[in-house]
Parts: structure tokens; sequence; C-alpha cells
């Protein structure tokens, strides 16, 4: 154990506290504190030049292996590159999904061609993508995908037909992982595709879905023969890559969100502070655990990435989203009771919500994305404790 | 002890019930609440010839005379139909403010009359709320100052709408310069007064938060039901029952509180603050839970604008704080219990 950096530490510290202070200006300045959770619809364009400024930088991947044009950046590095990072108060990623969860799969499944085609695009800002996996008869029950995915004999290329539903950012995506059914005729695991599909066809038509914010990050995505570009892995190798995606969900792109969070926190407790509710001796406890449930997230995670090897084969990966998303759904409801009766009102018409109030609605789907709560627990039980399987229908 | 409800008390409720149903689903509160001034006139001149603006105004003055406890069945239905704010604080906040008034104040039997044939709306600004609901379109408005009682028009008051996150509300700041002419009681007569129309706003948001917590459920029982992933209902897994059962568990032991604190409001009971705080608390914690495990039922689309769902989980977010946060209601409780001279011990268990 070692909970302290060490020099070279220190210094990339200094290297990106400097550089996001002399980049995050003039045409990014309105851009700080804005496009997170519940804001993610807002200033697409600008935070994808931002993305831009920041690959220029060097500061895209830098978790990846140097062979994959990253900079291998060690775990403590990727900490305080996202310490940093929120502390600046820079813009959402909006390029998240391609370098957390594409790039990685393309890293671990890809062929040689494969990473040489997509994994530039992310690195250089200019390629966002989006993920392909709910339907409308598969969500928790994620191996029901019905999309099916069929070999043309004579290009040997696969298109698609079918469609997906709550796919967040398609509308601003040059491409999506899609998973898809490659064996006509099989059922749950087997016989599933993933495939990385260019969205600019006109067999792909993408509908946003209106969410109870009021704004539409999600959308409903059809896919009508469309041409799938690449299958990573093998025909029936599906399930196996899209798993190990929702590990990388889980793994480093969280600490970002946690200094997101830590941002959040820091602001409810200005609040609360300016306008008495800290004086109420129930709000200083739900702030006082707030603070506490954060810090146990934070060693968690920092634990998880060191790999503690008696922790188990990652039974603190397992138990992670079902901390964060409760700790986080809980911050909602702390953050509307220290604003009081004023947290109902709207920043203006038509319904323009005030920072809090997108925090507020956007954490009521944090225990459902992305495996609700319902499933973290069956997948705690039954993989982390080998409990037997609640029966299924089919 | 009779926690039951009269024949009378109980049709009236039905019919209410019945009548909403029909005359105002979802689809078209949604039209309603998108116009500018966001109410139906036409849904209101329905809903007076029920005679539900009618029930607590005196029988003297073209009413039916009935009290809080036919209330706290008709406020429930009201939030179950998500029946926006004027509706409960004109017919049922207001009437009880003007009622308790010494007969022959300024305007008092004339409004009560127009409050029974549905003809006026009366809009109170009590300091525990930052804003009024529904000022645009009133005619009268009731303002606390310093204990005193005024009575202002819309005309005279400045005001500033303010949207909300539930779009059935319509809440403005107001501006208002007391003044001799614009009292109608002085503070002697008017804080007492004002006590107790606090307390039946806030009983009015349990009734509704009850209403709203039943709505909620009903709709997630209903999508538990029918949505089917591994092969089942949704609502055959033991996780997603267990969060359901929760709900109408919250549901149920709230109810008698707010039947209690009705009592104590219609009885004039000294301790009524007691007992509307209780009722404030467990009504809006059936709600908040109500929403909190109907949009985790109804997964990703529950988080949509197009499910009803949204509609009261907002109006349940927005009431919970309004006449009187939780802090506030705690802390009368803990006033109450903890005074020197407090009642407590098996005794005082009933409270009589
Ligand atoms: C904001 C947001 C963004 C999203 N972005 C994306 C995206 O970019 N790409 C993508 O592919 N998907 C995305 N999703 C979809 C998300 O992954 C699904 O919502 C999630 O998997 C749950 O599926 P569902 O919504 O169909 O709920 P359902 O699976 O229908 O679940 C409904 C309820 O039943 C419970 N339940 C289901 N099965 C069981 C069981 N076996 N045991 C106990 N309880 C059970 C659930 O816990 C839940 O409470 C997004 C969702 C949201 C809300």
């Amino acid at each position: 154990m070692k909970l302290t950096f060490n020099a070279a530490d220190e210094r990339f510290r200094e290297d990106i506290a400097s550089w996001l202070q002399a980049h995050l200006v003039g045409e990014f300045e309105h851009l700080k504190f804005r496009g997170g959770p519940g804001d993610e619809h807002m200033f697409p364009e600008e935070r994808k030049r931002w993305e831009q400024e920041l690959a220029a930088g060097g500061w895209v991947g830098i978790g990846w292996p140097e062979a994959c044009g990253g900079r291998g950046a060690s775990i403590e590095q990727q900490v305080i590159f996202a310490e940093e990072y929120a502390r600046a108060g820079a813009p959402g990623r909006i390029g998240h999904i391609g370098e957390g969860l594409a790039g990685p799969t393309i890293i671990a499944f890809g062929t040689p061609e494969q990473k040489a085609k997509y994994l530039p695009g992310i690195l250089n800002g200019t390629e966002f993508w989006c993920q392909g996996y709910s339907e409308p008869s598969a969500g928790s029950d994620l191996a029901n995908v019905r999309t099916r995915a069929v070999r043309d004999p004579d290009s040997g290329r696969w298109r698609i037909t079918g469609q997906k539903i709550w796919t967040s950012l398609a509308h601003e995506s040059q491409w999506c992982f899609v998973l898809a059914r490659t064996e006509p005729g099989s059922v749950a695991h087997r016989g599933l595709g993933f495939f990385l599909v260019r969205m600019a066809q006109p067999e792909i038509t993408v509908r946003p879905i209106e969410q109870l914010t009021g704004t539409s990050e999600f959308n409903e995505v059809f896919f009508d023969d469309a041409l799938a570009e690449d299958l990573v892995g093998e025909p029936g190798d599906g399930w196996r890559i899209a798993m190990t995606l929702l590990g990388f969900e889980r793994g480093v792109s969280t600490l970002g969100q946690q200094m997101q969070f830590q941002n959040e926190l820091d602001e409810i407790i200005r609040i609360a502070r300016s306008n008495g509710a800290a004086s109420d001796p129930a709000i200083r406890q739900r702030i006082a655990e707030a603070h506490t449930g954060l810090r146990l997230m934070r060693y968690n995670a920092l634990r998880m990435l060191s790999g503690d090897e008696r922790s188990g084969p990652d039974s603190s990966a397992l138990v992670y989203k079902l901390h964060w998303a409760s700790w986080h759904r809980n911050l909602g409801a702390l953050a509307m009771d220290v604003l009081g009766p004023e947290a109902e009102l709207l920043d203006g018409a038509p319904y323009e919500l005030t920072r809090l109030q997108s925090l507020f609605l956007f954490t009521r789907s944090d225990t459902i994305y992305g495996g609700t709560n319902q499933i973290q627990r069956n997948i705690i039980a039954e993989r982390g404790l080998g409990m037997p399987k609640e029966a299924k229908g089919r | 002890m009779d926690f039951t409800f009269t024949e009378d008390q109980l049709a009236f409720k039905e019919a209410i019930s019945r009548f909403l149903m029909t005359e105002a689903p979802p689809e078209m509160l949604r039209d309603i609440w998108e116009t500018e001034d966001g109410r139906s006139p036409e849904l209101r001149r329905k809903i007076a010839e029920q005679g539900l603006m009618a029930l607590s105004v005196p029988e003297e003055q073209g009413g039916l005379g009935m009290d809080d406890i036919a209330w706290s069945l008709l406020t429930q239905e009201l939030g179950y139909y998500a029946i926006p704010d004027s509706m409960a604080d004109t017919a049922y906040v207001a009437a009880g403010l003007l009622r308790a008034l010494p007969d022959g104040t300024t305007g008092r039997e004339d409004m009560l009359t127009r409050v029974a044939d549905g003809s006026i709306r009366i809009a109170i600004s009590h300091s525990i709320n930052p804003l009024v609901a529904d000022v645009h379109l009133a005619d009268k408005i009731i303002v606390e100052h310093q204990g005193a009682i005024h009575l202002v028009s819309r005309e005279q008051a400045g005001y500033e709408r303010n949207e909300s996150i539930d779009s059935s509300r319509r809440l403005s700041k107001i501006s208002v310069t007391p003044t001799a002419d614009s009292q109608i009681a002085a503070a002697d007569t008017g804080a007492a007064i004002w006590e107790q129309t606090l307390n039946r706003g806030a009983l009015a948001v349990a009734g509704q938060s009850l209403g709203l917590a039943q709505r909620m459920l009903d709709l997630s029982v209903d999508y538990a039901v029918q949505r089917k992933q591994f092969g089942k209902p949704i609502g055959s897994f033991q996780a997603v029952k267990h969060k359901l059962a929760d709900v109408v568990s919250g549901i149920e032991f709230a109810k008698p509180t707010l039947y209690r604190a009705a009592y104590a409001l219609a009885n004039n009971d000294a301790r009524a603050d007691l007992y509307v705080s209780h009722a404030k608390l467990a009504s809006c914690e059936a709600a908040w839970v109500a929403a909190r495990h109907g949009i985790q039922v109804h997964g990703a689309m529950g988080y949509t604008w197009e499910a009803d769902l949204q509609m009261f989980m907002k109006r349940a977010w927005a009431l919970n704080a309004s006449w009187g946060t939780r802090d506030f209601h705690r802390q009368r409780i803990a006033d109450d219990i903890l005074a020197d001279d407090a009642q407590i011990g098996p005794r005082y268990t009933f409270g009589e």
C-alpha cells in the first residue's frame, strides 16, 4: 500500500493543471461546469471542438497503451487527470463513449486494421460514438436482443436490421457499436455479434426521445438493412465482448465522474451555507453522510483500480455501480431539500431547469441505466456470492 | 374511537372520483398545462357543477357545510387526478379561512357565496410559501401580513410569474402594499386564523400527496404486470414486488394520520399543529417513496416525458416543500413533544 503520489506524478499534475488553465479560455470559457450529467445535450458543437483541443494537447486516451496512440498513463496519473479536469470545471466529455468504451474494446479485441481505422478518430477528438445495446424488449434482459445481422454472401459484408432504444448521443455520433444476432434462431447470449456501424447512412433513422427533463439526450435508432463497417471478433463473440466493455464502464472512466460528484456536493454545501439550510440538523447530517459516501466511493474505486488481489475476483467492481448510483440519487434529493420551497422554481420558460434541478431529475435515472439497482444486486448475489439464480421465464 | 366515514362523505368522494376519471384524463391535463394560463374554465365549471366548490361553504351561503374530514377524502382525489392548485386553494383553504372570519367581515359572505357557485378564484399568500399559486387568474388574493388578514384584487397586487418543475403549477411572486383599506382582520383575530389556515394548507398538500402516491402506485403496478423481461412480467420478480409493497405500506400508514389531523382541525383541537405535521410528513414521504420506486419499476420508460408517471412525480416533488418543509414540520413536532409540560405518555396516545 502506498497512498501518496510521487514526484513524477506531481509534475504531471502541474502539466495538466497549467494546460487546462491556459486552454479553457476564450471560446471555451463558457463551457465551464457544463455538459455534465443532466446537461449532456448542451453545447454539443463547442464541446466537440473542446475535444479536439484536448486531443491536440495529447489529453485524450491518456490511459491507452502507447502502441495504440495513448500515453500509457499510470492509474495515479489518470486519477490526477480526473481531479484536475474537474477542479478546472472543464466540460462534460462528449467523447467519453469512444474514449472509455469503444476504444478500449477495439484495443482489446480488434484487428490491427480495425485499430488503425478507428482509434485515431477517437484520439484526435473528431469521431464520436454511441452505444447500441438496449432494445424495446431487451433492457435488463440485454441478451434478448432481436436486432439481426445478415452476411451478404457476395460481398461478405454484414447488414443490420432492427431497433435500438435509449441510445445516448446517437444524434451527435458518427459511429455506433451495435449488439446484434448473427445466428438466426439463436437465443440468449449465444449467436451475437459486436458490430461497428457508421451512423451517416440512409438505412439508419435516429429519433430523439424526450426525457422528463424536457430535453433529449437519448434516442430511438432504427436500422433498415444498414451496412456494418466491421465486426469485432467472430460471429458469436458478441456477448463476451459486450460484457468486457461493461467492465470498462465500471473502471477508470468513473474517476472523472467522481470528481464531477465532488463539484456537485461542493455546490450543494455552498448553497446550504448561504441559505441557512446548513443550520438544519437533519440537513447537516445528510451532508456529512454524502461526504462520507463519496469518500467510500473514491477509496473503493482506487482499490478496485489498483487491483487488490485479496478483494477477490472483482467483487469491489461488482458493488461499485450500486453504491455510486444510489449515492448520486440521494445527492439529487439532498439538493432539492437544501433549496427548500425554492427547489421547484425553474430558471425560465419553457422548462429551463436550474443546474440543481437538472441534477435532481437526471439522478432519478442513475439507478436505471447501465444495469438497474435490482440487476446489480442480482449480480452481486449470484456472481459475487454464488447464490442460486432466480427462476427466469426462459 | 371510529375512523370510518359517513355514507354521505363516501358517496360524494365516489361521485367526484368517477367524474374526474372521465373529465380529467392525463392527455387532457397535458393540453391544458401547455396553454399560457394553464387552466380550463370549462373543467372548473364542470367541477363546480358537481358541488365540489361548495363542499365546505356554510349552508347559509349556498354550500354543503361539510368540514375537513370530508376534504381529507377529496384532496386525495384532487391529487390522484392531478387537479391544479387553485381548486383546493379556493374551495378548501380559502373557504375555511373565510368561514373562520367573524360574520359581517368585509366581503366574507359574498365571497363564500361565490366560492360555492364556482364564480371566484381566490389565491392565498402566506409567508411560509415564497410564491403564490394561481395569482394570474385570481379574482381575490388573501394576504398574510404580520398576522393581519388583507384582501386585495389581482389588479392591486403586482405579480411576476415563475415557472415550476411541475407544469401544472402557475406560481407568482407578488408585491402587495398592505393598507388600512385592504385589511379585513387585525392581527388579534387574524393570527389564530392564519395558524389554522397554514394547517389547512398543509393538510390539503398531505391529501393530494397521498392521492398522487396512489396514482403512481397504480401506474407502476399496471406497468409491472404488462412489461416483460427474461420471459416473464417484471412484476413477478421479488425485487419489483417488494418495492411496490413498500409503497402501499407508506400510503396506508399515512392515511389515518391525515384523517386524525382533519378531525383535529374540524374540532379545533389545541394540538392540531402536531397532528397536521404528522400527516404532512407521512403523506409527503409516501409520495416521495412512490415516485422513487415508481420510476425505478418503469425503468428508462419512467424517465421519459411521454410516460404519464412524470406528471404525477413532478407534482409530488413540487408540493413536497409547500406549506412547510419537512424541517418545519419536524420542528413543530419536536417543539410539542420536547416541551417542559409536554403531553406525552400512555394517557395521551390518542391525544384526547
Ligand atoms: C438516461 C439513460 C441513458 C441510457 N443510455 C443508453 C445507451 O446509450 N445505450 C443503451 O444501449 N442503453 C441505454 N440506456 C438503457 C438502459 O441500459 C436500460 O434502461 C436498462 O438496462 C434497464 O432496462 P429497461 O429500461 O428496459 O428496464 P426493464 O428491464 O424493463 O426494468 C424495469 C424494472 O424491472 C426490474 N427488473 C428487470 N428484470 C429484473 C430481474 N431479473 N430481477 C429483478 N428486477 C428486475 C428492473 O430493475 C426495473 O426496476 C439508457 C437509459 C437511461 C435511463
